[in-house]
C-alpha cells in the first residue's frame, strides 16, 4: 500500500563528494519570507552548508531605462528602487545631476532635504526592523515597526502629497515647502518613536526568546565584511566604523551633532541593535535640524533659480515649477551621487552628452552590495536561522535586481 | 548590550519584562487604526486627479513630455488646437505636468479615491478632464487626522 | 427506561456540553487571541464580521470560508493518509478531554473504578497528537513537511518526558489517579500553589506540545512554510492547523484545570444527585469552563509578546531545563507526601 521509496527525505537528497549528502531547499521566490529572490539552500541536517543566490526575479532593467528618458523623468523611475527609502535614493541621483551640471543647492533646501533624508531612514529602519521581527516570530514587532511606518509615511504625505512615493528631492534643491504644522507633527512623531523604540528592544530584542534568536547568529567578521563590501548595518554591525555621511561629508551632515552607530557584535543582534541606534541618531538629527531650518527661503539654489520666469520665482519659496529644469540639457561629463540611506551607500554614476537624457546611469545599490556578505554569514547557520540573518541584513530584492 | 551572556536571573527577568510591556499595551492600546469608509485620512496635501482648463491651455505639449509615464496624450480639438487627456491606468500622481505647466492650465486636486470598471474608462479625454471625477460615498465619511497628544498618537475628528 | 431518564442522562449532557462549550471556549479563545494581539499591535483586529460584538463571529466566517473552499490533495501525498490525518488529529486532540470528568456526576467514564483509567489514558492520547503531526507531514511528500514532521518528532522526545513527570508529580502529590478524588484534595490549596514547579513545567510543555508561541517551530513560518501543514488547505487545514490545535490547547488545559487548578472544587458549595440538581452541575461545568478558558488565554496572550525560540535552543530547554524541573517536582511532591503535609 505505502511505497516507502517515494516517501521520506533519504530519496531526495544530494550526495556530494566525500560521502556527505545534502538536502536541496528552494527557498524563495515563493515563500513567506524569502521576498522575490531565490536562495537554493544545501543544508546537512539542521546545518546550511551552501546557498546560491539566484536573483533577478524583480529585474526592471532601471540603469536601461534611465538612458531612454529625460533625466527629470529618472527621478520617478529612480524611487521606485527601494520606495522606504525613496529620498535617499532620489537625493543620490539628485547630487549625481547637481555635479554634472553643475548646480547649486539652496540652504533652506539643505535642510529640509536632511529632515526628509533621515524620515526616510527611519522609514527604512522601521521596515527592515518589522519584516526582522515577522520572520523571528514576533508579529508584535512586525506591527509596531509598520505602525510607526505608517506615521512617517503621513509625514511625507504633508510635506510631499504623496504618502509612498514622494518624489521630492530635485536637482538643484526641493519641490515643495513643509507646511508648518509638519515641523510640530514631525517633534511630537519622534517623542512617540524614541519611546516605541524602547519597548521594541524590550518586546523583540530583549526578550530572551528574541535574543537567542540572534546572538551569535550569522557571524561576519570584520575583514570578511571589508573584504565582501558589505555596506550600511551589514559593514557597522561587524565593527567598520564607515558611513557615508560621515565619509563623503554631503549635505549639512556636519552642521550636527551625530554619532556614527558600530557594533563590534558580527552578528544578527549587532546589525539590529545599529540599526536601533541609527534611528535613534536619526531623531537627533532631526530634532537640531528642524530648530535650524530656515522657514523662508528659495527651495532651489541660484543656478536653477535665474532659469525661472519671474512669476514662477514669485512662489518658490513654497513650490517649484519645473519649467526651468525641464528645459536644461545635461552638458557633456558625468557625476557623481553617493548617499548613505537606510541599508547601506546608494551611489550613482551619470554620464551626460548633451542632449536631456544621460547617456548612461550607473546604480549601485545596499542590497546588491551586501548579498555576498549575507551568503557568507548564511553558511553554517542553522536552518532556522537563514530569516534572523536574513532580516538582520535589511535585504531588499526590488533594490537589489534594480 | 552585545556580546554578554545572559543569567538565568536576567533570562527570567527579561521575560517578564517582554510580557510586562506587552500587558501594558494591552491594557492601555495605542491604536492608529482609520476606519477607512467610515473615516479618512485628513493629509492637509495629496497629489490626486489632476483637472484641466482648456481655456487657459496653449498646447504647448510640454505635460505630455514631461510625463514619466507617457500617459498624457494631446487630443486634437475642433479648434484645431491640441489638449492633453491623461491615461490614469499609467498615471502616477507625480503631478510633474502640472508643476511644468507655464500657464496653469492643468490644477491637481486631492481626489485619490479612484476606481473604474474598465481600462478604457481610465482614458480620459480633455472633455472629461475638466470636471472632477464622481466619488461614490455609500458611507458619510468623517475625516481624521494624526495628532500627537501627551506622546502618544491621538486620532482626532478635523473639519473643513 | 423512559424518555426522562434518557434526556437526562449524565452522559448525554457532558456530550453535548463538552460539544457545545469546547466550540464556544474556542470561538472566545481565537477571538480573544486575535484582539489582544491587536490590541498590543496598535489595531483593531477582527471588526466587520459582527461590528456590535466586537468581531466575535469572525472565527465563524473563516471556518465557513475553510469548509467551502476546494479540498486539494497534492499529486505527491499519500492520498489515505493525507486525507485522514486531519481527521485523526482532531479525534485525538479533542477525544483526550472526553475521558476526563466535567463534574462529579457528568462524565463518560461511568464506573469510578475505570476513572483513574480514564485520566492517563487521556494523557496518552494527547501525546499521540503528535504523532498524527508527524504523520501529516510524511503523508504531503515535501520537503518543508518533512523538516516540520523532523522537528516535531525532535519536539516530541524534548516535551514528552517532563510532561509526564509533571503529571507523575500530582499523583505522588495526590496519592491518587482518580480524578474525583483529585479534585476533592484542592478544595483548600489548588495544586498549582502546593506544587508550582510541576505546573510551570506542564505550562511550558504544553504550550511546546501545542505549537503555541514560542514553540511554534515545526510550522516555522520562517523557514519551512508552515511545516508539516504547508500543502494542507480548506477542511484539512481547519481540522489540523487552523482548529485542530486548538482543540489540543483545550484538552491540555482542561486536564490542567482538573490537575492544578481545582476542577469544579467551589469551596463551600456542593450540588446536589443529578437528575434533581441540574443547574448545580451546570453552574460546576461553567467553573471548570471558566478555568480552562483563562489558562487558554494565557497561551492566547503569548502570541503578543513573544517570537519563536529556535529549534536547538527548545530541545535543549527540555532536555537540561524541563526535565531537571519535572525530577524536582516529583521530588517535592514526594517530599510534600513523605512530610505528610499533603492533602
Amino acid at each position: 500500500m505505502i511505497k516507502s521509496e517515494e516517501y521520506g527525505l533519504v530519496l531526495k537528497e544530494e550526495k556530494l563528494e566525500g560521502g556527505r549528502r545534502v538536502l536541496d531547499l528552494f527557498w524563495g521566490p515563493q515563500h513567506p519570507t524569502s521576498g522575490h529572490t531565490r536562495f537554493i539552500v544545501e543544508v546537512d541536517g539542521d546545518v546550511v552548508v551552501n546557498v546560491t543566490p539566484d536573483p533577478g526575479y524583480v529585474h526592471r532593467t532601471m540603469e536601461k531605462l534611465g538612458e531612454t528618458r529625460h533625466w527629470i523623468q529618472n527621478i520617478p523611475l529612480f524611487e521606485r528602487l527601494s520606495l522606504p527609502d525613496a529620498i535617499n535614493v532620489t537625493w543620490a541621483y539628485s547630487t549625481a545631476i547637481e555635479r554634472l551640471a553643475k548646480m547649486d543647492v539652496s540652504p533652506r533646501a539643505q535642510y529640509l532635504r536632511v529632515i526628509m533624508a533621515e524620515l526616510s531612514r527611519i522609514s527604512t529602519h522601521l521596515y527592515d526592523l518589522g519584516l526582522h521581527a515577522i520572520m523571528i516570530g514576533s508579529s508584535t514587532g512586525f506591527m509596531w515597526g509598520f505602525g510607526l511606518r505608517e506615521l512617517v509615511v503621513q509625514l511625507w504625505a504633508m510635506v510631499s502629497g504623496s504618502r509612498t512615493t514622494p518624489t521630492w528631492v530635485l536637482p538643484g534643491g526641493v519641490r515643495t515647502a513643509p507646511p508648518d504644522a509638519f515641523y510640530e507633527q514631525t517633534k511630537g512623531f519622534l517623542d512617540y518613536l524614541e519611546k516605541k523604540i524602547d519597548e521594541f528592544v524590550r518586546v523583540v530584542v530583549k526578550n530572551p526568546v528574541g535574543y537567542y534568536r540572534l546572538k551569535e547568529v550569522g557571524y561576519l567578521g570584520r575583514e570578511d565584511a571589508a573584504r565582501l563590501m558589505a555596506t550600511g548595518p551589514g559593514a557597522r554591525g561587524s565593527g567598520i566604523d564607515w558611513d557615508a555621511r560621515r565619509v563623503y561629508k554631503y549635505g549639512i551632515y556636519d552642521e550636527f551633532e551625530w554619532d556614527v552607530c558600530v557594533e563590534d557584535g558580527g552578528d544578527s543582534l549587532a546589525r539590529t541593535m545599529v540599526r536601533i541606534c541609527e534611528i535613534r541618531q536619526s531623531a537627533r538629527i532631526i530634532r537640531q535640524a528642524l530648530d535650524r531650518a530656515p522657514r523662508d527661503g528659495p527651495l532651489v539654489g541660484e543656478a536653477v533659480l535665474h532659469r525661472m520666469p519671474p512669476k514662477q520665482k514669485e512662489t518658490a519659496n513654497q513650490l517649484i515649477r519645473l519649467g526651468a529644469l525641464f528645459t536644461s540639457r545635461l552638458p557633456e561629463g558625468e557625476g557623481l551621487g553617493i548617499t548613505e540611506g537606510g541599508r547601506g551607500r546608494y551611489f550613482f554614476h551619470v554620464y551626460g552628452d548633451g542632449s536631456e537624457k544621460p547617456y548612461r546611469v550607473r546604480i549601485s545599490t545596499p542590497s546588491w552590495q551586501n548579498l555576498r556578505a549575507m551568503i557568507k554569514a548564511f553558511i553554517g547557520a542553522r536552518l532556522m536561522d537563514l530569516p534572523a540573518i536574513y532580516g538582520s541584513f535589511g535585504y531588499f530584492p526590488p533594490e537589489q535586481d534594480r | 548590550m552585545t556580546g554578554e551572556k545572559m543569567t538565568l536571573g536576567g533570562v527570567v527577568k527579561a521575560t517578564i519584562d517582554a510580557l510586562a510591556v506587552a500587558a501594558r499595551n494591552f491594557v492601555k492600546p495605542e491604536r492608529i487604526t482609520v476606519y477607512y469608509p467610515y473615516e479618512k485620512l485628513e493629509y492637509g496635501r495629496l497629489r490626486g486627479w489632476i483637472g484641466l482648463w482648456t481655456e487657459k491651455c496653449t498646447s504647448c505639449m510640454m505635460c505630455a513630455r514631461i510625463c514619466p509615464t507617457n500617459a498624457i496624450k494631446m487630443y486634437l480639438a475642433p479648434n484645431g488646437k491640441r489638449y492633453p487627456g491623461i491615461d490614469y491606468g499609467r498615471c502616477i500622481m507625480c503631478h510633474f505636468c502640472i508643476d511644468v505647466c507655464p500657464t496653469d492650465a492643468l490644477y491637481g486636486t486631492g481626489i485619490k479615491e479612484l476606481a473604474w470598471y474598465d481600462y478604457k474608462e481610465m482614458i480620459y479625454t480633455p472633455d472629461m478632464e475638466r470636471e472632477p471625477p464622481k466619488i461614490q460615498e455609500p458611507y458619510k465619511s468623517v475625516k481624521v487626522a494624526i495628532k500627537y497628544e501627551g506622546g502618544v498618537p491621538k486620532k482626532i475628528r478635523v473639519h473643513g | 427506561m423512559n424518555i426522562w431518564s434518557l434526556l437526562l442522562s449524565p452522559r448525554l449532557w457532558f456530550f453535548i456540553l463538552m460539544f457545545a462549550a469546547s466550540g464556544g471556549v474556542l470561538l472566545t479563545v481565537v477571538w480573544f487571541e486575535r484582539k489582544a494581539a491587536a490590541r498590543v499591535q496598535m489595531r483593531v483586529g477582527p471588526y466587520h464580521v459582527s461590528p456590535q460584538l466586537g468581531g466575535y463571529l469572525q472565527l465563524l466566517a473563516d471556518a465557513f470560508k475553510f469548509i467551502i473552499s476546494e479540498p486539494i490533495v497534492p499529486r505527491g501525498a499519500h492520498k489515505l493518509l493525507f486525507t485522514w490525518s486531519p481527521a485523526i488529529f482532531v479525534t485525538l486532540a479533542f477525544g483526550a478531554s472526553l475521558l476526563l470528568p466535567l463534574t462529579p456526576e457528568l462524565r463518560l467514564i461511568k464506573d469510578p473504578a475505570l476513572l483513574p483509567h480514564g485520566l492517563v489514558f487521556s494523557l496518552v492520547i494527547l501525546l499521540l497528537v503528535s504523532i498524527s503531526v508527524v504523520v501529516i507531514g510524511w503523508s504531503v511528500n515535501n520537503k518543508f513537511a518533512y523538516i516540520g514532521a523532523a522537528r516535531e518528532a525532535l519536539l516530541v522526545a524534548a516535551y514528552e518526558l517532563p510532561l509526564i513527570l509533571s503529571f507523575l508529580a500530582m499523583a505522588i502529590l495526590y496519592g491518587t489517579l482518580n480524578p474525583l478524588e483529585i479534585v476533592q484534595k484542592q478544595t483548600l490549596l489548588v495544586g498549582a500553589v502546593l506544587n508550582p514547579i510541576a505546573f510551570l513545567v506542564f505550562v511550558i510543555t504544553t504550550a511546546m506540545a501545542t505549537a503555541r508561541f514560542p514553540f511554534e517551530i515545526a510550522d516555522y513560518e520562517g523557514d519551512v512554510a508552515t511545516g508539516p501543514y504547508s500543502d494542507y488547505g480548506g477542511i484539512f487545514l481547519v481540522l489540523s492547523f487552523a482548529g485542530g490545535t486548538y482543540y489540543a490547547t483545550f484538552s491540555y488545559s482542561f486536564l490542567a484545570t482538573l490537575l492544578f487548578l481545582g476542577g469544579w472544587a467551589l469551596p463551600g458549595y456542593a450540588p446536589g444527585p443529578w437528575p434533581q440538581d441540574v443547574i448545580g452541575h451546570l453552574i460546576l461545568a461553567l467553573w471548570v469552563f471558566l478555568k480552562t478558558t483563562v489558562l487558554m488565554f494565557f497561551f492566547a496572550f503569548l502570541r503578543a509578546a513573544m517570537p519563536v525560540l529556535r529549534l536547538d535552543h527548545t530541545l535543549v530547554l527540555g532536555w537540561r531545563g524541563l526535565l531537571v524541573l519535572g525530577f524536582l517536582a516529583v521530588l517535592w511532591s514526594a517530599a510534600l507526601r513523605l512530610g505528610g503535609v499533603v492533602p
